[in-house]
C-alpha cells in the first residue's frame, strides 16, 4: 500500500480542508518527539513503505511481483478501477441486453447489419456477463481485499493500543483553553482523566519533563464502519455468487383455467444455476383460475393500469391440499422458498376451428401478444388437419380488446381491457409444417406452404382488407368449403417469473451492514483531547485542555471547552483571569 | 379510492404561488448581489485590487490565508483559544449596503413563502390521490426541488452562514419546477400497479432528498472551483463577487459535508430499490438502465469519497469528479426517463 493509505488513517486527510491543520501536525512533531513517535507507531501501515508509488524498482521477479501488488491495492488504482467500471456500465444500459430482452438485440442486430456483429464480438450485447466487465470487477475486489485486510488487521491493534503521549506544546493545537488553579496536578488529571473516560475517550496519564498529562482518543468506530463497509461489499459479491451457482429461475405463461407444474418441460423458460438439477426443482403445482386487470378510463393517464390480480389455487406438493392466492406485481406467492411473480399479462380469445366435413380441428385459447399499451395483440391459430395430408388451416392477425373501427383506418384497440372484443384474421389453408421437427413460433403462421383464402366478409369494413372480422360468438365461414370459425369467447393469460436465489440471505445481511458501516464512516469523527497540568512560577498549576480532529473539519471546540469548564467548576480553585494571555 | 378533485387543484395553484415565490426570492437575491458590491466590503477589496496591480501581486496577496487566534472568555476563569484563517470570517454579501440589506431579507422571506407553497403543494398532491407524492417524473421534481429548498433554509434556521446559496439554490428551484410545471406535468391520479407498495415510500423519498441533497452539493462544488480559480489570480473581473463568499476551503468542505452526509442514503436508497425488484420482479437486481445509471451514480460518488484521500486527487480533481457524478444524477433522472426503455416506468411521465 503507498502512502495515501497512509494519511488516511493519520491526522493528514484533514489536511487538505483545513489549512491550519498541517501546520500545526508539523509543528507539533518537531515539538513533541514522543508523540511523534506514538503516531508514528500507530500509523497503519500495512505494507513496505514505498516513498514513491510510482517508480519501478529493478528488482527480480519477486520484486515485480510485490510492486505490482502493491500497485493494485493502492488508492490510486481503486480510484481508477471505480471509473472503470462505471464507464464499463454506460454501453450496457444504452444497447439492448440479451439478460434483459433478447428480442431488442435481434431487432438491433436487422436495423445495423454492420455494426451488430462488431458490438457482439466485443460482447457488448452481454456486457455485464462480459470478461471484460468481469475483470474490472474482479480486479476492484482483490484491490480491495489486498486494502481492507491488512488495514483491519492494523485497526484492530490500534483499538488495542494506548493513545499517544500529549504533545509538548498544546497551544498550537487548534483548539486549546486554559486555566489556573491551585488544586494538586494529581487530583486534576485524576478527575480529568475519569471525566473523559465517562464520555468514553479511551483514556490514558502519563508524565514527563513538563508534567502529567491525560491523553484520550474516541472515534475508532469510523475507521470500522470504514471497514466494516468495504467487508460487506465482498459479502454481497459473495451472496450474488451463491444466486449464480444455486438459484434458478424461470418464466411461465398461464391461461385462465389452465395450470403449471414445476417440472422441467412446463417452463417456457429456465434457466438454472451451474450447480441445480432438474431434479432439485420443488414439486409444486398451480392453476391460474381468473385474471383481472383495472384500468384508468379517463384524463390524462387514460388506459394506465390500476390493479393486477391473479387468482390461483396452488398445492406446495402433489399430495398437499389446494389453498388459493391473490398474486398481484407486489405481492408475489412464496411456496418453499420459492418465489412466484405476476411479470405479465394477455388475451387469449378461444376459437373453435372445423374443417369442410364440420369435424372439430381446433378449440380452445390461442395465446395473443399484446404490443401497445392498448393491448392491440397479435397471433396466430393453428388448426392442423385431423387426417393424414389432409388440408391444414391456419389463420394470423389481430385480437383488439376494444375494437374500434373509422372509416378509412384499421381497426385498432382504443382500450386495454375487454370491452369490445374483436378478431381480425386472415386465413390460410395448405401445410402448416408443423410435423417438420423444426421448432416453429407459436405466435406466427409458416405461410411458405399455404395459400390465403379470400375471406373478404360482407360484414367486414373496407379498412380490415383481405380478412376476417369476427365479434365475440361470430362464426365465418371459409371459402370452397374448407370450414369455418367461431369467436367462443376471451380469456386472458398471465406471465409468471419463478424464481429461486439462495444468495439473497447472504446479500441483504451484508447490505444492511454496509449502510451502518457506511455510516458509522461517514458520520462519526475520529478526535483526541489532551489535559496537561504545569507548575507555574507563581505557585499556581495551570491546566491546559486541547484538541485534535483526526477527521476532516471537526474540530472538538466544543468538547474541549466543555472538558475545560467542567474541570474547572469540579475543582473550585480557579484563580481568576490566571490564564496567562 | 378516488382523487379528490379539488386537493388536485389547491395542489397545482400552490405549485404555482410557489413558483411566484421563488421567482421573486430570486430576482431579489440577485438585487442583493448587485447592491452589495458597491458595499465598504467590495471597496476596500477593489483597493486592495488596484495596489496590487502595481507589484504584480495576483490576488492571491489580497486572500486572507493568515491565522487568526480567538480568545473568548469561556467563564470560569477558563480561557479558550481556537485558531482560525481569518478568511473564514464569513463576509457578508450586503456589505454595509442597506439597499442590499433590504433586498437580501425580502429574498429570504419570499424563499420561505415559496417554500409554504411548495411544501403545501406537494402536500395537497399527496392528499388528493392518497399516495406520496412522487410517483411519476411530476411529482419528483417537485419533491426533489422541495428537498433542496428545505436543505437551504434548514441550514438558515440553524443559523449556519449559507446565505451565499440563496441565488444558486432558488435558481435550481425555479428551473426544476419549472420544468416540472410546464414539460413534465400530469394529473394527479392512482398507481400503477407496480407502484402498489410501500416501498414507494422508503425507496422513492430516499431517492428524493438524495437527488435534492446532491443538487445542494453541486451548487458548493462549483462555486469552490470558481472561487479558488479567483483565489489563483483568475476571474479578476468579479473579484467584488468572489470576495462576498466564503473561502474556498469553507466552500469545499460545505460540498463534502453534504455529498458524506447523503452518500449513505443513497446506499440505503439503491438497496431499499433492490429489495423492492425483488419482491416486484423476482430479482435484486437486473441491470436494468434505471438500475445500471443509479449504479454509476453510485460509484461514481465513491469515487469522489476515495478521490479526496487520494494523493494528487484532492481539491480541484476531486470537485470535478463530483460533478460527474452530478451529472450522472440528472442523466439517470432526464435520459434514462425519457430515452432509455426500462421495467422503471414512471407513469404518465
Ligand atoms: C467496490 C468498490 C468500492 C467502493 C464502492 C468504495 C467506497 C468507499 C466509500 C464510500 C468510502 C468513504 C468512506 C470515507 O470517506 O470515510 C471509502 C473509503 C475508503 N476506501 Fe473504498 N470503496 C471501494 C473499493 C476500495 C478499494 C479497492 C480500496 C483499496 C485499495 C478502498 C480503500 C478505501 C479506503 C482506504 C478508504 C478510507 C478513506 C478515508 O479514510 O477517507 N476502497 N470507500
Amino acid at each position: 500500500m503507498s502512502e495515501q493509505t497512509q494519511d488516511t488513517v493519520g491526522t493528514a486527510p484533514a489536511a487538505d480542508a483545513d489549512p491550519p491543520e498541517p501546520v500545526e501536525q508539523e509543528r507539533l512533531t518537531e515539538d513533541a518527539v514522543e508523540a511523534a513517535a506514538a503516531e508514528r507507531a500507530e500509523k497503519l501501515s500495512t505494507a513496505p513503505r514505498t516513498d514513491d508509488g510510482i517508480a519501478v524498482p529493478s528488482l527480480g521477479a519477486l520484486g515485480m511481483l510485490r510492486w505490482t501488488w502493491r500497485q493494485l491495492t493502492s488508492m490510486r488504482i481503486a480510484l481508477v478501477l471505480l471509473f472503470m467500471l462505471s464507464l464499463a456500465a454506460i454501453p450496457g444500459s444504452i444497447l439492448p441486453q440479451n439478460s434483459i430482452d433478447p428480442s431488442k438485440v435481434t431487432t438491433f442486430y436487422q436495423s445495423h447489419t454492420k455494426w451488430a456483429p462488431i458490438l457482439n464480438d466485443l460482447r457488448l450485447f452481454d456486457v455485464f456477463e462480459s470478461p471484460w466487465f468481469g475483470a474490472i470487477y474482479g480486479l476492484l475486489f482483490i484491490s480491495l481485499i489486498g486494502c481492507i485486510v491488512p488495514r483491519s488487521w492494523a485497526h484492530f491493534k490500534a483499538m488495542r493500543a494506548n493513545p499517544p503521549a500529549a504533545p509538548r506544546n498544546l497551544k498550537r493545537l487548534p483548539v486549546h483553553a486554559s486555566f489556573s488553579t491551585t488544586a494538586e496536578a494529581d487530583e486534576v488529571l485524576k478527575l480529568a482523566a475519569k471525566r473523559l473516560r465517562g464520555r468514553r475517550f479511551k483514556t490514558v496519564r502519563g508524565e514527563d519533563r513538563a508534567g502529567g498529562w491525560v491523553s484520550s482518543e474516541k472515534g475508532f468506530l469510523r475507521e470500522t464502519g470504514n471497514l466494516l463497509f468495504h467487508l460487506s461489499l465482498i459479502g454481497i459479491l459473495i451472496g450474488i455468487a451463491i444466486g449464480h451457482f444455486l438459484g434458478y429461475k424461470g418464466a411461465v405463461l398461464v391461461t385462465e383455467g389452465t395450470g403449471f407444474s414445476d417440472t422441467v418441460t412446463s417452463y417456457d423458460s429456465l434457466t438454472l444455476g451451474p450447480w441445480v438439477g432438474a431434479q432439485d426443482l420443488p414439486d409444486f403445482s398451480f392453476t391460474l383460475n381468473k385474471f383481472s386487470a383495472t384500468y384508468q378510463e379517463s384524463g390524462d393517464q387514460f388506459a394506465q393500469p390500476r390493479t393486477f390480480d391473479a387468482y390461483v389455487s396452488f398445492k406446495s406438493s402433489p399430495s398437499a391440499k389446494a389453498r388459493n392466492e391473490d398474486v398481484q406485481v407486489n405481492s408475489p406467492m412464496t411456496i418453499n422458498g420459492t418465489n412466484v411473480f405476476l411479470e405479465g399479462h394477455g388475451y387469449s380469445p378461444v376459437v373453435e376451428v372445423k374443417n369442410g366435413k364440420g369435424d372439430v380441428l381446433f378449440d380452445g385459447p390461442v395465446t395473443f401478444l399484446g404490443q401497445d399499451e392498448y393491448f392491440d395483440s397479435s397471433g396466430a391459430i393453428k388448426a392442423p388437419s385431423n387426417v393424414k395430408n389432409g388440408t391444414d388451416l391456419g389463420f394470423q392477425g389481430w385480437f383488439l380488446p376494444t375494437a374500434y373501427i373509422s372509416s378509412g383506418a384499421m381497426p385498432a384497440s382504443i382500450f386495454p381491457a375487454a370491452q369490445n372484443p374483436m378478431l381480425i384474421l386472415s386465413a390460410y389453408s395448405g401445410n402448416l409444417n408443423m410435423n417438420g421437427g423444426e421448432d416453429q413460433s407459436v405466435y406466427s403462421l409458416d405461410t411458405t406452404d399455404m395459400k390465403q383464402l379470400n375471406v373478404k366478409s360482407k360484414s367486414a369494413s373496407a379498412s380490415a382488407g383481405n380478412a376476417l372480422e369476427l365479434k365475440v360468438g361470430q362464426t365465418a365461414t371459409l371459402p370452397n368449403e374448407l370450414g369455418s370459425i367461431t369467436f367462443v369467447g376471451v380469456k386472458q393469460w398471465a406471465q409468471f417469473n419463478i424464481a429461486y436465489d439462495p444468495g439473497q440471505k447472504v446479500v441483504l445481511p451484508s447490505a444492511v451492514l454496509a449502510v451502518l458501516g457506511l455510516i458509522g464512516s461517514l458520520g462519526l469523527r475520529r478526535r483526541r483531547i489532551w489535559v496537561r497540568v504545569t507548575e507555574q512560577a507563581d505557585g499556581t498549576r495551570l491546566v491546559e485542555v486541547a484538541g485534535l480532529a483526526r477527521t476532516e473539519g471537526a474540530t472538538p471546540t466544543a468538547e474541549v471547552t466543555q472538558t475545560a469548564q467542567s474541570l474547572a467548576a469540579a475543582v473550585r480553585q480557579p484563580v481568576p483571569d490566571g490564564a496567562p494571555a | 379510492m378516488s382523487i379528490n378533485e379539488n386537493f388536485a387543484h389547491y395542489s397545482n395553484l400552490f405549485i404555482a404561488l410557489a413558483l411566484v415565490g421563488y421567482a421573486a426570492a430570486f430576482f431579489a437575491y440577485c438585487g442583493e448581489w448587485a447592491f452589495g458590491t458597491s458595499s465598504r466590503f467590495g471597496k476596500s477589496v477593489e483597493k486592495v485590487g488596484t495596489a496590487a496591480e502595481g507589484v504584480k501581486l495576483g490576488k492571491q496577496a489580497a486572500a486572507p490565508k493568515v491565522e487568526a487566534v480567538n480568545a473568548v472568555d469561556g467563564g470560569n476563569g477558563v480561557t479558550v483559544l481556537t485558531r482560525a484563517v481569518a478568511e473564514e470570517e464569513e463576509p457578508t454579501i450586503a456589505g454595509d449596503n442597506l439597499r442590499a440589506e433590504i433586498v437580501g431579507r425580502f429574498a429570504v422571506m419570499a424563499t420561505f413563502i415559496g417554500f409554504a407553497f411548495h411544501a403545501a403543494g406537494v402536500l395537497f398532491r399527496g392528499l388528493a390521490a392518497h399516495r406520496v407524492p412522487w410517483a411519476n417524473m411530476y411529482e419528483f421534481s417537485c419533491a426533489a426541488a422541495l428537498a433542496m429548498s428545505f436543505a437551504y433554509l434548514v441550514l438558515l434556521v440553524l443559523r449556519k452562514k449559507v446565505r451565499w446559496m440563496g441565488l444558486p439554490v432558488t435558481g435550481i428551484v425555479l428551473l426544476t419546477l419549472g420544468i416540472a410545471y410546464t414539460l413534465l406535468y400530469t394529473d394527479a391520479e392512482e398507481l400503477v400497479p407496480a407502484l402498489h407498495s410501500y416501498w414507494l415510500y422508503i425507496h422513492v423519498t430516499a431517492a428524493v432528498i438524495s437527488t435534492g441533497a446532491f443538487g445542494v452539493a453541486t451548487v458548493a462544488t462549483i462555486l469552490y472551483l470558481l472561487k479558488s480559480a479567483n483565489e489563483e489570480g483568475g476571474l479578476r473581473r468579479f473579484n467584488s463577487t468572489f470576495d462576498r463568499l466564503p473561502s474556498s476551503v469553507a466552500l469545499d468542505r460545505t460540498a463534502y459535508r453534504v455529498i458524506a452526509f447523503i452518500f449513505p442514503l443513497w446506499t440505503f436508497a439503491i438497496m431499499a430499490g433492490a429489495v423492492w425488484a425483488e419482491k416486484a420482479w423476482g430479482r435484486y437486481w437486473g441491470w436494468d438502465p434505471k438500475e445500471t445509471w443509479s449504479f454509476i451514480v453510485w460509484v461514481v460518488y465513491a469515487a469522489y469519497l476515495h478521490a479526496r484521500a487520494t494523493h494528487g486527487w484532492k481539491g480541484k480533481a476531486a470537485a470535478y469528479v463530483a460533478l460527474i457524478a452530478f451529472a450522472c444524477v440528472l442523466f439517470n433522472y432526464f435520459g434514462v426517463n425519457t430515452l432509455l426503455t426500462g421495467k422503471h416506468s414512471y407513469a404518465g411521465l
